[in-house]
């Protein structure tokens, strides 16, 4: 078992859902984006082309946030899910220098204190904010309590009205993903970088 | 391919991107490390008590405060310890546990214990890798183009050597470390050699950032032509190194404590700017840097 995704780039049409379903599946605060979509533009007039990327944490094989953790906060699940344990994580950002996705975020000290609007905090941030701790490293889950609760979609892949993501067993050779990389030959980011993603591009 | 990828902050664009996080504190341990356990190494090896104290108490206290400050949870560092089979900090943790042990004890030993000679060795081992370890850290992120290169520990390890000579000439000027007259004609010409040394080893890791790929290649021009060529030639290189080299050759140490101190001034000031700016050029690759029309 090794869970994946399949992002489908022609799909894509940039809405930023995946973006605010993340949000408020995960409870994150201003600044905190597990995974967002990016635009690229590329040529120049009249000959441009502008593409849509999503980016989120690639749950490596062989993570080098696992390797350089020095409190042993991020590990690896069976199921190739990287996690942080946040009662580990010292804040030191180690993790954060070596991912060459660069998909980490730092919550400062006293990020949590404040919402989205101001001195108050809303009754949603109120529940969801006591779930992250600040002065510590966070990022994708992969949404392992929906995965743990027996659910079989991230809350991006879910929310993503294009179907442009597509969450599934890697290692199951007739599953969705694996089958799209097979036939569409999905292309993992940074490859050379040898940390065997876990998330695929499809063009 | 690297000419047409815009460098990029937080917005929603792909493009190269700075790291943020490691910058002015993480460069000071950076620095109070290298200084404290060169001054350690060099006092062991000219028997100076109070020299091997300073060492221990620049990487106690500057050091060791520079992490905790820069730690967001700074009362678990005790964790970091936990991993040093494959974090280079857990490595530096332990490392920096161990010169602080073995250093103390071998301050307080009474003159002539046999067990002076191995704590000596043990201690010397551990400033050693306290010294060089940071350069391993930045080496093994490969996110990070410009710091994957071998010249880095290499690098750590020559600033460590020449800080604490340039600390050793400034106490014995003070008269802090009274030397042996072999050794007071002998540290400027050290002095003059590892700063030879240390120009040599920036300018080839400047010669070979080129070739370090598009990401690495946009950290050599952060350097060399963008915002920070001003403190790089300026401070880094041309107080940290040149003045200082011209100021050691034509005054040197034979020139009165005032030029001494004004050395030992301009080498830290160097010292301090070229890992702190080693720190904010490292730029992140593109995740798809594939993507071109």
């Amino acid at each position: 078992m090794r869970y994946g995704m399949v992002i489908d780039l022609k799909r894509c049409v940039g809405c930023q859902a995946c973006t605010v379903g993340c949000k408020a599946e995960n409870g994150n605060g201003p600044d905190i984006m597990y995974t967002k979509v990016l635009d690229q533009v590329s040529g120049e007039y009249p000959n441009v082309r502008k593409q849509f990327v999503p980016v989120l944490c690639n749950h490596c094989k062989d993570a080098p946030c696992v390797r350089v953790c020095p409190t042993g906060a991020t590990y690896k699940r069976e199921d190739g899910l990287v996690l942080v344990d946040h009662d580990k994580c010292m804040g030191c950002r180690a993790c954060y220098v070596a991912c060459p996705y660069n998909n980490r975020i730092f919550l400062k000290r006293g990020k949590l204190k404040t919402g989205y609007y101001g001195k108050e905090m809303t009754p949603y941030e109120q529940v969801k904010y006591p779930e992250h701790q600040d002065g510590i490293v966070e990022k994708c889950k992969f949404c392992s309590h929906r995965i743990d609760a027996g659910l079989t979609e991230t809350s991006c892949s879910q929310t993503c009205p294009a179907d442009a993501r597509i969450f599934g067993d890697l290692d199951d050779p007739e599953s969705k993903v694996s089958r799209l990389i097979r036939s569409r030959g999905g292309r993992q980011p940074l490859c050379e970088d040898d940390t065997d993603p876990s998330v695929y591009y499809l063009d | 391919m690297g000419r047409s990828i815009p460098l990029v902050e937080k917005e929603f664009v792909t493009g190269f991107r700075q790291q943020k996080e490691w910058a002015g504190l993480i460069a000071s341990a950076f620095f109070f490390g290298k200084v404290g356990s060169g001054l350690f190494i060099m006092s062991v090896f000219l028997d100076s008590w109070l020299g091997m104290l300073v060492g221990l108490l620049i990487v106690l206290c500057g050091k060791g405060g520079a992490h905790m400050l820069y730690l967001g949870r700074p009362l678990r560092f005790w964790r970091g310890m936990s991993k040093p089979g494959t974090a280079w900090v857990s490595r530096g943790i332990w490392a920096m546990t161990f010169m602080m042990a073995a250093g103390f004890a071998l301050l307080a030993l009474p003159a002539g214990s046999s067990l002076y000679m191995p704590l000596a060795v043990f201690a010397v081992i551990s400033a050693f890798v306290v010294a060089v370890y940071d350069g391993f850290l930045l080496t093994s992120s490969p996110a990070i183009p410009i710091w994957n290169t071998a010249l880095m520990p290499v690098m750590c390890m020559f600033y460590s050597f020449l800080g604490g000579t340039t600390m050793v000439m400034f106490m014995s000027h003070l008269g802090l470390m009274p030397l042996s007259e072999k050794f007071t004609g002998l540290l400027p010409n050290l002095e003059i050699a590892l700063l030879v040394a240390n120009l040599l080893i920036v300018l080839l890791f400047l010669i070979g950032s080129i070739n370090t790929g598009s990401a690495g290649r946009e950290s050599f021009d952060l350097l060399v032509k963008g915002p920070y060529a001003v403190p790089f030639f300026s401070l880094a290189i041309g107080v940290g190194l040149v003045f200082t080299l011209l100021m050691s050759v034509f005054g040197g140490a034979h020139a009165g404590a005032g030029t001494v101190a004004l050395i030992t001034v301009a080498d830290l000031v160097g010292h301090f700017f070229i890992f702190f700016l080693l720190l904010k050029i490292g730029v992140f690759k593109p995740v798809l840097g594939f993507l071109k029309i």
